[in-house]
């Protein structure tokens, strides 16, 4: 263990710690104004740490941690959003009596998502993964409504879905290494030569596929965020969501080519990326359409992925990574935007909100020398400039399209009285996330990215990132127009569907299997039950062998 | 030794002494039999060879032999730890009023605590059939009443039901006692396992006493008795039942197979078992999921996760299939795994049954549907559910998820992935019934709940302390435990013809 090593434990132990405080009620109630404090030695860590190990050997179960520069990078930014939206969520709860319930789950989510982007074996990783996924269902259902608690029930069950996949997925990873290391690296390591590869791809990609929400697992997505309060939906969406996104980039052997998979993968994320786009545009709640936003930018992310791994290029990791953490700056940011826009008069809602707003949301599809136009130029080398890089800039015009119906929506939640004005706690973290956008993509692409001022303003980049959008601002003149006559498609658009075939079914079963439990407690029945276990033990004994 | 002999002297100084003094003297046999449980497992930790004990200086097959390895070691600490937490319990529910001289309910629980401990001690410490079946009975004849405590007409009702199962598989058991002895003469478990031929005289009789046994263990589909007894009897009973004495008949079925006949062990019974195991995790887990009340919703889960145990049997008998010989390490897992799955079980779920009587004491009724707002005025036993809970489920960390990762691993390492199905959708059911206690109970109401009795922080507090106990179980590597390979049958003998 070394000084950065010491910084990773830090990182976790401090949410822990807190989480451990809040047994004493005394200090709960104290716990919500401190929030902002529990991601900071994560966001050092991210800085300085890049490369420590940590393992803890005095537990009987061996844990590790490590931190790589994928890692390191989404890290970071979601530590940097953690603390904006810790500052909001302490102003937000200011005036809540229960505010304790709230913080448990929000250090529990906190923790886990810190701890997914630096563990380096399967167990430790599989612990993280399910904190951060369970725990938000707390901060999902947390105002208590019926609505709140069934759109909860259908995350969460979404979620352990994908759990039991991954666990079958590191269960057949685990049988390839030889001897008894449990990390990640060398389980991937076998992957490729591994009996159960199939499988085991499989599995991953839609364990993986259900947390970032590849449809059709995203039904969980605009029912999560849109019942989550503000704070609550910034985080999940901005950073508890890149637990998927780090699974994918840590366990896919993104070395070794790998096609058929490849393909596949790039073929469910550029679906997710329209129907993304498709439905999103048909929705009113702006934090549906936020939502709907994310299930295409999940879908850009796993196109990207696919390509990687199509042909094996180990570097598509660290380009998802940069992508996905300007996403999660973004999309953060816009969250908290909706809930500054909810309580700002309209005569103030021009420089507060919408005109930071435009610019991270430009940012998301790619506007020339935003940080988003950075991503798109890194994600550009694994992309490559065939069929599937048009099918890209396509999507970005998809984006322009949402994103400005987005800002419309945004435009006409103010508060009711025009003169409001928002108290600064609240509307400083939004600011300076939105400043972030700009700023950090950049810092990070002139120094960990290694990128150039000139690739960025060459006349043939600054064109290909511009007509997207030129083209999806049409397209949104255009939507404007029939805007009316759109379906009107429900929040979670096959999930009601799905959930009543899924009810129906259980309860078929059950009264089913109800019947059969009635049947087997009588007496002559379980009689004949148990002379028959004892005739067929002895009958399977006496022919077997 | 000590183990058996501190709970049945309880049991006599008890109905001597009567009363007041039941109670303490109880608890202090609870805290003697921790310690020598404790004692006896660090022994085989340190010397890594079974304790082996000659009664009255006899060596079998003269004498009654008994031995202790590493399965009776882990399970008789599990054995001590649950019981004391139960009879910390069960000190306020058992107590004798004040002013009386002695009352039935108290004086019979203390009572049939310790003779339940008693003869689950001589189940794991037993080495010969007819010991372990006399330890069988001694558990009988403590569980059954201790089902109908309260008196009432359908707990009677349950408890009788239960007890002629019980006897039917005892008279099962019994059968194929006597046919061991009539073929080799001897009952002792070493002596026998050196004995054994393949020949129907053995299948006969072991697939009579499995039989018998698991009737006793309420594995699907001979479940008939469980619901309405572990619902019905108090909670620190059901607990006690629940936790602890279905696993005794179980630990049974595994000393007759890896240990009577560990050469003869055959996959296609094997995998019987199995294919029942599965049944129940899937039948207890949606019968689990229609429940109105919580009692009757966690009795149904016990019936899910016997099924579980049940993998044991193909797992870690595994012929060598695998070409490179690492069938012996998978085997292992699998046991360890299948053990690990016996204790996290056991805390976690006398954790759970104690939590739910904690609120139907506190709510006057145990129906799901009016469970609102509990945690708020019951936070520390909510979140002891949710622990135990989290371990039923398979959520790391807890025993459960090292458990179910654990016969996962062995599942897939030994080409039966079929099982691994089970197992995932077990974990998956699961969630949905911890959850439809969880979600009612953690809602928001608007009107406060009013309490019709008063729940103290120190029998809450013992609750918690136990589904601690669960979590912390999910500390156990992911390999074969040293302690339990002590005096394990490594069946490598055994290879597909």
């Amino acid at each position: 263990m070394n000084a950065a090593g010491t910084l990773l434990g830090a990182a976790l132990a401090l949410p822990l710690a807190m989480l451990l405080a809040c047994l004493s009620s005394r200090l709960r109630t104290k716990m919500p104004a401190l929030l902002a404090i529990a991601p900071v030695p994560a966001l050092a860590a991210a800085l300085l740490g890049s490369g420590g190990t940590l393992a803890l050997p005095q537990m009987l179960l061996l844990l590790r941690f490590t931190l790589d520069v994928p890692g390191a990078l989404l890290l970071g930014v979601a530590a940097l959003l953690w603390i904006a939206a810790g500052i909001y969520a302490s102003a937000w709860l200011q005036d809540r009596p229960d505010g304790g319930r709230f913080v448990v789950w929000w250090l529990l989510t906190l923790s886990g998502s810190i701890g997914v982007f630096i563990a380096a074996d399967l167990v430790s990783f599989y612990l993280v993964f399910s904190m951060v996924s369970l725990a938000a269902y707390g901060l999902i259902v947390d105002d208590g409504t019926p609505r709140a608690r069934r759109n909860g029930l259908i995350y969460v069950a979404l979620a352990l879905l994908g759990e039991a996949f991954l666990l079958m997925a590191f269960v057949l990873l685990a049988q390839g290494i030889a001897g008894d290391s449990l990390l990640i690296r060398d389980a991937v390591a076998t992957l490729p030569t591994s009996p159960w590869r199939a499988s085991i791809l499989i599995l991953l990609i839609l364990g993986f596929g259900a947390k970032i929400g590849l449809v059709p697992f995203h039904v969980w997505m605009p029912l999560a965020y849109r019942a989550a309060p503000i704070p609550a939906a910034a985080v999940l969406s901005g950073a508890a969501v890149k637990a998927g996104v780090i699974g994918l980039i840590r366990f896919l052997p993104l070395n070794v080519a790998t096609p058929g998979w490849g393909e596949a993968l790039v073929v469910a994320g550029l679906f997710s990326a329209f129907y993304g786009v498709a439905i999103g545009i048909t929705q009113r709640n702006p934090k549906t359409v936020l939502a709907y936003s994310s299930v295409s930018q999940m879908g850009v992310i796993g196109t990207v992925l696919g390509m990687g791994l199509a042909v094996g290029d180990g570097d598509a990791a660290l380009s998802v990574g940069f992508y996905a953490a300007h996403h999660t700056l973004a999309k953060g940011a816009l969250f908290l935007a909706v809930g500054v826009a909810q309580i700002t008069g309209a005569r103030r809602l021009w420089p507060v909100v919408l005109l930071p707003a435009t610019i991270v949301s430009l940012g998301l599809a790619g506007f020339p020398l935003t940080g988003g136009a950075l991503a798109k130029l890194v994600v550009k080398v694994p992309v490559g400039d065939g069929i599937v890089g048009t099918f890209m800039s396509l999507s970005s015009a998809g984006t322009t399209l949402l994103m400005l119906h987005f800002l419309c929506r945004l435009a006409v939640s103010s508060a009711a009285s025009a003169t409001s004005t928002v108290p600064a706690r609240l509307a400083l973290p939004w600011l300076a996330m939105a400043l972030a956008c700009v700023v950090v993509p950049w810092a990070i692409y002139l120094t960990v990215m290694d990128g150039s001022i000139a690739d960025v303003v060459a006349r043939a980049t600054l064109w290909g990132a511009f007509w997207p959008c030129l083209l999806g601002g049409a397209l949104a003149i255009g939507l404007r127009r029939v805007g009316g006559r759109l379906p009107r498609v429900p929040d979670g658009d096959i999930a009601g569907v799905v959930v009543a075939g899924a009810t129906r079914f259980a309860r078929a079963m059950g009264v089913l299997l109800e019947r059969l439990d009635e049947v087997l407690r009588q007496w002559p029945v379980a009689g004949v039950a148990l002379v028959g276990v004892a005739v067929v033990l002895t009958a399977l004994m006496l022919t077997g062998r | 030794m000590l183990a058996i002999a501190v709970p049945a002297a309880g049991v006599v100084l008890a109905m001597a002494l009567g009363g007041r003094q039941a109670e303490r003297i109880a608890l202090a046999a609870a805290s003697a039999g921790l310690c020598i449980a404790l004692a006896i497992a660090a022994n085989i930790w340190q010397s890594r060879t079974p304790i082996a004990y000659h009664l009255g200086g006899w060596a079998p097959p003269l004498g009654i032999a008994l031995r202790a390895d590493g399965l009776s070691a882990i399970m008789a600490v599990t054995t001590a730890v649950v019981i004391c937490a139960i009879g910390l319990f069960a000190r306020q529910g058992f107590s004798v009023p004040e002013g009386a001289q002695e009352a039935r309910a108290p004086m019979v629980f203390w009572t049939l605590l310790m003779g339940v401990w008693a003869g689950l001690n001589a189940v794991w410490f037993g080495a010969d059939l007819f010991t372990l079946y006399v330890a069988l009975e001694l558990l009988t004849f403590g569980a059954v009443p201790l089902v109908s405590l309260d008196g009432r007409a359908e707990t009677l009702a349950a408890a009788l039901r239960y007890l002629l199962f019980a006897l039917l598989g005892s008279a099962m058991y019994l059968l194929g006692v006597a046919l061991f002895y009539g073929a080799y003469g001897t009952l002792d478990i070493a002596l026998l396992s050196g004995l054994v031929r393949a020949e129907p005289v053995v299948w006969v009789a072991v697939a009579l006493m499995t039989a018998g046994l698991i009737a006793k263990t309420a594995l699907f589909p001979l479940h008939l008795w469980l619901p309405p007894a572990h619902a019905g009897a108090p909670a620190a009973a059901s607990a006690l039942l629940s936790a602890l004495v279905v696993k005794g008949s179980f630990v049974l079925i595994v000393r007759i197979w890896f240990d009577t006949i560990p050469s003869l062990l055959n996959q296609a019974a094997a995998q019987m078992l199995a294919a029942l195991g599965a049944a129940a995790i899937v039948f207890g887990s949606v019968l689990a999921l229609r429940q109105e009340r919580l009692k009757l919703l966690i009795a149904y889960s016990t019936i899910a996760q016997i099924g579980y145990l049940f993998f044991l049997f193909p797992l870690a008998s595994a012929p060598l299939r695998v070409a490179s010989g690492t069938t012996e390490l998978w085997t292992g897992v699998a046991w360890t795994g299948g053990v690990l799955q016996l204790v996290s079980h056991a805390v976690a779920k006398a954790a759970m049954f104690m939590a739910a009587g904690l609120i139907a004491e506190a709510l006057g009724h145990d129906r799901i549907a009016g469970l609102g707002g509990i945690a708020r005025v019951l936070p520390m036993t909510v979140f002891a559910f949710g622990l135990g809970g989290m371990s039923l489920m398979g959520l790391p960390p807890s025993g459960g998820f090292v458990a179910k990762a654990m016969l996962l691993m062995a599942a897939v390492a030994e080409g039966q992935w079929w099982w691994s199905v089970v197992i995932l959708a077990g974990g998956l059911l699961a969630a949905g019934y911890v959850f439809r206690v969880l979600t009612p109970a953690l809602a928001a109401t608007d009107a406060p709940l009013t309490l019709r009795t008063p729940v103290s922080s120190g029998r809450q507090g013992v609750v918690l302390a136990l589904a601690i106990c669960a979590l912390l179980l999910g500390l156990v590597p992911l390999r074969p435990s040293l302690l339990l390979e002590v005096g394990r049958h490594i069946p490598t003998t055994v290879i597909a013809r």
